[in-house]
This record gives structure tokens, C-alpha cells and sequence, in this order.
């Protein structure tokens, strides 16, 4: 069908330098530059020696222990919080507040939040960092959820209340499962948001205890003969398992009112 | 409440606490764990080759965290400053030297080296890279570790095929890179030139001419020089080579300029002496064998081949240290010539001598081969300095830009260098 | 209805805001207003000094048209372009799925290792598309290399990257269609076009505006990427905001005090872009409603 053959294409475009990527990590460093988006000799060498020459195991447990504690840590704030901008006659007005606290670049806020940190006891952890990416994926996650909730029709939230359920058992007995889709696509965003962050883990994280794997990857960017092929096989062993999350959580994409409360 | 720190910060000047000069230059560390906070590419010299015998000389044990060259200077600056104080050692670059003695980063030193000269062995450091890294006005902040210059690297075989001979002046490279360009018809470049918009990449670029012209960045008084015939001399070398050069300079950063000559595209490449150890290391190189070295092309009056300390570092003592005994017996340590012959004679740690002893060993000749030559003459001479008062990497990345906008086309040579000099002048006085 | 909605709900999120929004902005503030650098901020008051250094600098100024420029175009297509592949994915049938979570991988990776694809496959010499270029005669050339071209190859680099965010949320909030109403009106004989914009759009286009806002304000902080592939060059060409401002501040002279006045006056540009769309948005949300 037409539709299945756009999409393939869609597909070949969207994985054409990721595919690169895998072909530069499995060539020898001497075919990096060879000119052809194949590799003249297959090596899986720089996928043993990469955790060699960085931490990795410990950079990609701190991301994915970071990712996921900024998520949920956003979603459990976002989502109280979109019901509020979606239903209460002056909900936009936060919603324009926290969009205001995600516009400026962070790069200078980074000293008020060390001190932060410090303050708390959390400088160089990975706890400071769900905090600060928590806290940062706030506006993302409500924003989206906001319009996940705006499309759930008012009168079911009143039918609850003829039903005599209080506000808080109404979002989690009726509104939560029809918001489903919404939560799952919110977490996944902050997620990869969180787990793709650079400034606040290089600035926030600088121990070897509590790197990142984005702060493992510009450490080989600094190196004077950068290790390309290491360098991919790093960044797709951590590629990988997020795409089998990702695979994991599409199926609760799909739904919404058709699964939901009926009139 | 979290303001207190900073409010504490507010105002107060850098007051560096001096180091006692009965600090230790050696002794015995069991237990004591030290926190180094070091450039990426030195990881291996401190993690594989000093970790080890520091732990067999002293009991102690050393713990090494990398940070890219470009964030080093202010993730250093951020340690102490914010009040965490995270590490004991810095590894600093000798050109961020005075943005760290400024934010009260670095124990000052002179009273505790004067105090033990011999111990140290300061008499021993190359005279050309010592004060540079060490010395800020008239205080020492730290002990050199690894003396970074550049030098000119050819191929050997592309010489040879396109019957060139090395070039000892810029105006012959500039003719060697032209012939080859134009004879192998895209299969190779005579000359790989780094221009990628960062000091450390295009800067290296602009003042290895320069410094071939027997030009300076600034005077004997501070003064900026980047209006002199030798300035200009260099930055129109660099934009006239620009069309033979490898596509395309303004992009090129080390990591495809190495790995264009190391495959053989490229015919020369300026750049550090290290190149030396991956170019014959056939895992990592195709041209094993058929290269070779020289010092940088002169150019102009100038006929005494001269070379830049492009980069260079230190080992200092953070002010945060909570470990100072052993922090001081550490860095006399790991700059005594023992473990200079032995770091810098390891193929992979990166190191070049810092001391007059280690550069003219047959250990360290056999190590780099063919580069010993230019090398020891560079390091035996007069090599150009980097500003490094506090502010200086802000007026390189301005001069750099100004280089950018000239090689790219945008600019004359007379006009980068004209506002180049003129912010310099406003900065500087 | 909207006088239950109690207060408490909103509470969390305001807490997160003072503590990441308030805080910040008043230190920011403060070191705008002083001198202040890396090692010793808040050192001395200066007014607006700070403000007026931060417009002589050569590269800001322009970095704001630039970054808006960058940003609008790049939030217009990746929200178009998402929705498109979206529709597709839910009109071939079946969920997400592998295909689906292939989309996503652009991003998933990390900005430094999309930067350094995309410079390897663009060298001209040695990258992986130089054979490619070389059969179509342009062997040589590089898009990166001239500084208009430069800008616009980020721009499609960021689309690639952020387009998948838009497939996500464009593709769950098609789940909210009520396939019955889509059902009666393909029996009514509408074509596909009025069955979208009668059926479909009003129910997805509140998530639609709000990656429309994000994608935005995304496309103006736009920075990792730009820090591997071109350092802000050639030139000053792709020098965009956030970079300026981290030159400033993190490098350079570690003048904090002038990447403050420099974030301030970026906020409030990006804050008033955003206002604009966020405007549009209200206008389409409440007539729907």
C-alpha cells in the first residue's frame, strides 16, 4: 500500500546515520574515513574495548537510574497539574508560567542550581540529577498532558461526581486510565529527554561515580585522536536498550476513549 | 539560605593560601586516597602508568576523573568555587592559569618550592616550558607535567610520488601543498589544515605561522603584537593555502585531520609530537613507516626554526584539597624524572618530557623515532607562549573568530587583524 | 464544573517551578546586574552594564534573528512532518509499533553521536556519503562549509532529530479520535480531507499546539548538536544564542555576568515568540471546546 511504502522510506531516512553508526562501529580505527557508509573490515573490537577505555557500565546505569526517576518524578507533578490547566478557569495561566521556566537556556542557571545541590547535600549524585531533570521536564510533561486531558469530555468527570467520588478518586478511578496513552507518551519524552541531557550532567555530575553516558561520550570528543568507532559502540549500546523500552511502551499508545467509561 | 555561599563569594578577593614550605615532597600515604581531576587525554599516564607505582612507592592510591580539554578549566573553577571541593590534584592547562589563580583555585607554591628546589629538582625542568606553566606574576602555581609543542609532520611516500622535498619556510609549504593538490587530482591533499573555531584547533593553526615568523601575540610588556608583519604574514599564509588544503578547514577538527593523515589523504599536518608513537602503530595508522618529521617552517627575517607551546600543563594544588601533605609529596613525585622518562616513553599516554634529562634520554628517542629531532630542538628553544592572565581564552577565542571570518572570506587579513588588536588593546590596558 | 478543580492539584508543580524558575531567575538577575564571573560571582554592582555588554558583543544580536529564524522553521516542520508520519502509522493499521519505535531512534541517541554522524557522513573526504557525492559529480563540496549552507544543514539535522517527538504525541493523541464519529462520516460520504478537518483535527488540536509551542522553544535552545558539527562557525553563521551564551559564560573569560544579561534578553525573546504561538493556540483550543 502506498501509505507502508512511504513510511519504509521514511524509515531508511530517519535510520540512514544511525545505520552509519553501527558501520562505524564495527570497522577497525584506521576505516573511519574510508569514504563508504560500509566498513572495508568487520570488527566487534570497539564494543569489549569501550568499556575499557570509559566506565561504561556505570555511565549507562547512572543515565537510565537518572531517566527514569526524572520521568516519573515529572509525571507524578505533571499530571495533577494538567488536570488543574485543562479543567480550572484560570488553568492557562500556569501553564504559560511553566512554559516561561523552560525558555531560557540553562547554561547560566547552572551555578545557582550547584549551590542548590549543595545545599542539599546532592552535588555529584545521581539523586541531584532526577531532581534537576525532574523538576526541568515539568513544563514538557504537562504541556503535553494538558492536551491529553482537554480531549476527555467534561461530563465524565460530572457523572463522577453524581457518583459522589471526590476529586482525588475521580482522577485516579476515571480520569487516569483515559489518560493513559497521554502518561505513557509524556514519560517516554521525559525520559529521553532526561537520558539525552548534557549540561546539567556535565556540570552537575563530574565524579567517575556519578557520570553520565552523554558526559562518557564528549570525553572521547576530547581525546586528541578521537576514538570513533569506540565512541559509536558507546553510544549505540546505549541506543539499544532504550529502543526495547520504547518497543516495550508503544503498546500503550494506542486506546482512549474507545477503551474508557461510556455514556 | 543556598545565597550564603554565594554572598560569601561577594567581594572577597583571591586570597591563595600559600603552601608551608615544610609540606612534603615525598613519604608514605598508606590509606590516603587522592582525587585527580585531569585532561581526557591524559587518563592513561595517570590511571595505567603513575596509579600503580605511586601505590608500590607510597601505600597511597590515586583516583583519576577526565574532563574534556574544553570543559577542564571551568569544571576546575566550578569545584572550588561552589564550595564542594571534590578534588585534591588539578591538571590544568597552563593557559587557564590565571582564570584559576584568579577565582582562588591554585595553593600557591613559591615559598614551598624555593624551600625545596633540590628535592624537586626544579633545576631540571626545560627552561622553556617552566616559567610558562608554573609562573604568574612572579608566584608558582604548580609543577609542569606534560610539555605540549608542535611540529611538522610529512608523508613520506607523497613526497616522494610527487617528487616534493620537506619545506623548511611557510612560502615552500604553501607551494609543496599546491603541487601535490593540483598533481593527485583529488586522491590526496597536500595539506591538512585544522580550522575548526576554537583556540586550540584554529588558534594552533594561526600561530604556528606566526611563530615561524618570529612573531609574538603580545611584547616583552603585554602588549598585543597582532598588527605586525609577521601577524599578517601568517594569517595570509593561512587563508592562501586554504583552497589546496583538505576540504574544508573551517571544519576540520583533530579528530579528522589526525585520522586524514594518518590514511594517507593528507601529505602534511602540523600538530602535536604524539603523532609521532599512531603514526607508526600499524592498528592505527596506514603510513607506518613512510612518514617523517621536521620543526615548523620559518618564514620572513626569521631563519631559526622555532616552534609554539600550543598547549602544556601543570600539576597544582587545588585550595580545596583536604589532602594537602600528600597532594604536594604527589606532585613532586609524578614530575621527578623517574616517572617523566617513564610517562613519556609509554606509547598511548600522551606525555612529552618536561625536564632536559627525560627529552634527550635514548628512552624517549626510541619512543618517537623520527620526530626526536624536531622536538628536542623545539623544546631546547624558544618556543612562542600563550597569554594566560586571567581573560586570556576569552581574547583567543576573539582572535580566533576574527581568523574565521578572514579564512572564510568574509573579512581581509588587515581587518581581522585590526579588530583583533583593537579588543586585545581594550582588554589589556 | 471548574470551581471543584482545587488549588492543591497545581501545588506540586508551582513548588517545582519556584524552586527551578524563581530561584534561577533571581540569582540570573543578580548577575546581571554585577560584576560577575565563574570564580567570583556577584562581585560588585554595575547596572546595566552587563545588558550593554551583552549587545556589543558581535555574535548576539544577530544570534537572536538567527535562533528565530531557526526555531520557527524547524517547530513548523517537525510538527507537519510528525503529524504526516503519524496519520500514516494509524491509517496502515495496527499500533506503534517496530516500525513506530524505529521512528524514534533519531531521538533517542545522544546529541553529541547524531553530531558526529552527520559530520563523518558529510566530510568531504573520507565521510560516508563522499562516494555518494562523488557519483553525483560534487565531489569536494561541503554543505558545512559556507555559512548559509551550514545553517540549513543544522536545521535538517534538527529535524531529523525532533521530528519522532512530534510522531509520538501526534500519534497518541489520534488514539483520542472517536472511531464512531470517523465511521459515520466516511458512511456519509466526506472526503478524507473534511473527514480531518471536521473529525480529526479538533479532537488532536490541543496535543498539536502544544508540540507546536514545544518544538519551539526546543528549536531555540538548540545546542549540543550545534557544539560537535560546527562550533558555531564558519564565521559566526551558526553562531545561535545558546551557543553565544556559553561562549560567554563557560569559556572565554567566564564572564557569568554578561551570559546572565544575555540569557535575560534570550528569554524574553523566545518568551515572546512563544507568547505569539501560545496565543494562536488559546484562539483555536477555546473555539473547539
Amino acid at each position: 500500500m502506498k501509505a507502508r511504502l512511504v513510511l519504509f522510506g521514511g524509515v531508511a531516512v530517519a535510520l540512514l546515520p544511525i545505520a552509519y553508526l553501527l558501520s562505524l562501529a564495527l570497522r577497525p580505527a584506521g576505516e573511519v574515513l574510508n569514504s563508504s557508509l560500509l566498513p572495508d573490515t568487520v570488527t566487534v573490537d570497539n564494543f569489549v574495548k569501550v568499556f575499557d577505555t570509559v566506565d561504561l557500565s556505570t555511565m549507562l546505569t547512572n543515565s537510565w537510574i537518572s531517566a527514569v526517576g526524572a520521568a516519573v518524578l515529572a509525571v507524578v507533578i505533571a499530571t495533577p497539574a494538567a488536570y488543574f490547566t485543562a479543567r480550572h478557569v484560570r488553568g492557562d495561566r500556569l501553564l504559560t508560567i511553566l512554559l516561561a521556566s523552560y525558555c531560557a537556556p540553562p547554561i547560566v542557571a547552572i551555578i545557582p542550581l550547584f549551590f542548590l545541590l549543595r545545599y542539599a547535600g546532592l552535588t555529584n549524585s545521581v539523586a541531584g540529577l532526577i531532581l534537576v531533570n525532574g523538576l526541568a521536564g515539568v513544563p514538557v510533561a504537562a504541556w503535553l498532558l494538558d492536551g491529553f486531558v482537554r480531549r476527555i469530555p467534561v461530563e465524565i468527570d460530572e457523572a463522577a461526581v453524581i457518583d459522589g467520588l471526590s476529586v482525588a478518586a475521580t482522577l485516579r478511578k476515571v480520569v487516569l486510565p483515559l489518560l493513559w496513552p497521554g502518561i505513557v507518551a509524556a514519560l517516554l519524552v521525559t525520559f529521553f529527554l532526561s537520558y539525552n541531557d548534557f549540561l546539567f550532567a556535565v556540570y552537575l555530575a563530574v565524579t567517575k561515580e556519578s557520570q553520565t553516558l552523554t558526559v562518557g561520550l564528549s570525553l572521547f570528543q576530547g581525546d586528541r585522536n578521537v576514538q570513533f568507532g569506540q565512541q559509536a559502540a558507546a553510544g549505540l549500546l546505549g541506543v539499544a536498550p532504550v529502543y526495547v523500552l520504547a518497543l516495550a511502551a508503544q503498546r500503550y499508545l494506542v486506546g482512549g476513549l474507545s477503551t474508557g467509561a461510556t455514556k | 539560605m543556598a545565597f550564603a555561599p554565594a554572598l560569601a563569594a561577594c567581594g572577597s578577593d583571591a586570597a591563595t593560601t600559600a603552601l608551608s614550605t615544610t609540606a612534603p615532597t615525598s613519604g608514605r600515604f598508606d590509606g590516603v586516597t587522592l582525587k585527580l581531576l585531569v585532561n581526557q587525554p591524559h587518563v592513561t599516564s595517570f590511571r595505567d602508568v603513575l596509579a600503580p607505582r605511586w601505590t608500590q612507592a607510597t601505600g597511597g592510591t590515586l583516583e583519576v576523573t577526565a574532563a574534556p580539554y574544553d570543559q577542564l578549566t571551568s569544571k576546575q573553577i566550578l569545584d572550588v568555587q561552589s564550595g564542594t571541593g571534590e578534588f585534591d590534584v588539578f591538571d590544568y592547562f597552563y593557559f587557564g592559569l590565571g582564570d584559576l589563580v584568579d577565582a582562588g583555585a591554585l595553593t600557591d607554591l613559591t615559598g614551598w618550592i624555593d624551600a625545596n628546589g633540590d628535592k624537586i629538582g626544579t633545576s631540571g625542568y626545560l627552561k622553556s616550558i617552566y616559567d610558562p606553566y608554573t609562573l604568574l606574576d612572579g608566584k608558582r602555581y604548580g609543577l609542569p607535567y606534560d610539555g605540549d609543542v608542535h611540529i611538522l609532520f610529512y608523508n613520506a611516500e607523497l613526497f616522494d610520488r610527487y617528487r616534493v622535498t620537506p619545506p623548511t619556510t611557510w612560502d615552500e609549504y604553501d607551494d609543496v601543498a599546491a603541487k601535490i593538490t593540483t598533481d593527485a587530482k583529488g586522491a590526496a591533499y597536500g595539506a591538512i589544515v585544522s580550522g575548526q573555531q576554537v583556540p586550540m584547533i584554529l588558534g594552533c593553526s594561526y600561530i604556528n605561522r606566526l611563530t615561524g615568523y618570529g612573531g609574538n601575540l603580545v611584547d616583552a610588556n603585554g602588549k598585543p603584537e597582532l598588527t605586525s608583519d609577521a601577524s599578517v604574514a601568517a594569517l595570509t599564509h593561512l587563508v592562501e593555502v586554504n583552497p589546496v588544503a583538505l576540504p574544508t578547514p573551517l571544519q576540520i577538527g583533530f579528530d579528522q585531520a589526525n585520522t586524514a593523515f594518518l590514511t594517507g589523504q593528507g601529505a602534511m599536518l602540523d600538530t602535536w609530537t604524539d603523532m609521532a608513537l599512531r603514526a607508526e602503530d600499524p592498528t592505527a595508522s596506514k603510513i607506518a613507516g613512510k612518514w617523517g618529521a621536521l620543526s615548523l617552517p620559518v618564514g620572513g627575517a626569521n631563519k631559526t626554526p622555532r616552534t609554539a607551546l600550543d598547549a602544556g600543563f601543570g600539576l597544582g594544588i587545588s585550595t580545596a584539597t583536604k589532602n594537602q601533605e600528600a597532594a604536594s609529596a604527589f606532585i613532586a613525585w609524578a614530575t621527578a624524572a623517574p616517572q617523566n622518562l617513564v610517562t613519556s616513553s609509554t606509547a598511548g599516554a600522551g606525555i612529552d618530557p618536561i625536564r632536559g634529562e627525560v627529552l634527550d634520554s635514548d628512552g624517549y628517542a626510541k619512543v618517537v623515532t623520527k620526530a626526536i629531532g624536531p622536538i628536542r630542538q623545539g623544546l631546547d628553544g624558544d618556543p612562542l607562549v600563550w597569554p594566560k592572565k586571567a581573560g586570556a581564552p576569552q581574547l583567543l577565542q576573539g582572535l580566533v573568530d576574527q581568523i574565521a571570518l578572514a579564512v572564510n572570506g568574509t573579512q581581509t587579513v588587515q581587518q581581522s587583524l585590526e579588530n583583533s588588536q583593537n579588543q586585545w588593546d581594550k582588554a589589556l590596558t | 464544573m471548574s470551581q471543584r478543580v482545587p488549588r492543591w492539584l497545581a501545588a506540586p508543580a508551582i513548588a517545582g517551578v519556584a524552586l527551578l524558575l524563581v530561584y534561577p531567575t533571581i540569582y540570573l538577575v543578580a548577575l546581571a546586574l554585577t560584576k560577575s564571573s565563574l570564580a567570583k560571582p556577584l562581585n560588585r554592582f554595575t547596572g546595566l552594564d552587563n545588558l550593554a555588554g551583552a549587545f556589543a558583543s558581535p555574535a548576539f544580536t544577530p544570534s537572536l534573528w538567527k535562533s528565530t529564524v531557526f526555531a520557527v522553521v524547524v517547530a513548523v516542520t517537525t510538527t507537519l512532518l510528525g503529524l504526516g508520519i503519524a496519520l500514516l502509522l494509524r491509517h496502515r493499521g495496527g499500533g506503534f509499533g517496530v516500525v513506530g519505535a524505529l521512528f524514534l531512534l533519531p531521538l533517542v541517541t545522544a546529541p553529541v553521536l547524531v553530531g558526529v554522524a552527520w559530520k563523518l557522513l558529510l566530510a568531504p573526504v573520507g565521510g560516508g556519503l563522499a562516494g555518494v557525492f562523488g557519483a553525483l559529480g560534487l565531489a569536494g563540496v561541503n554543505p558545512l562549509g559556507h555559512g548559509v549552507g551550514a545553517l540549513v544543514v543544522l536545521m535538517v539535522i534538527h529535524v531529523w532529530q525532533w521530528t519522532p517527538f512530534a510522531t509520538l504525541i501526534a500519534f497518541a493523541a489520534l488514539g483520542v479520535v472517536r472511531p464512531e464519529l470517523l465511521e459515520s462520516a466516511r458512511i456519509d460520504g466526506a472526503s478524507p480531507w473534511r473527514i480531518f478537518t471536521t473529525v480529526t483535527w479538533p479532537a488532536i488540536a490541543p496535543s498539536i499546539w502544544a508540540v507546536a509551542v514545544l518544538e519551539l522553544v526546543i528549536g531555540y535552545k538548540v545546542f549540543d548538536v550545534l557544539v560537535v558539527i560546527t562550533a558555531g562557525g564558519p564565521g559566526f553563521s551558526t553562531s545561535l544564542s545558546p551557543f553565544v551564551i556559553y561562549q560567554t559564560g563557560l569559556r572565554g573569560s567566564f564572564d557569568m555576568g554578561t551570559a546572565a544579561a544575555q540569557t535575560l534578553v534570550f528569554g524574553l525573546v523566545v518568551g515572546a515568540v512563544a507568547t505569539v504561538v501560545t496565543a494562536l493556540r488559546s484562539r483555536a483550543v477555546r473555539a473547539d471546546a
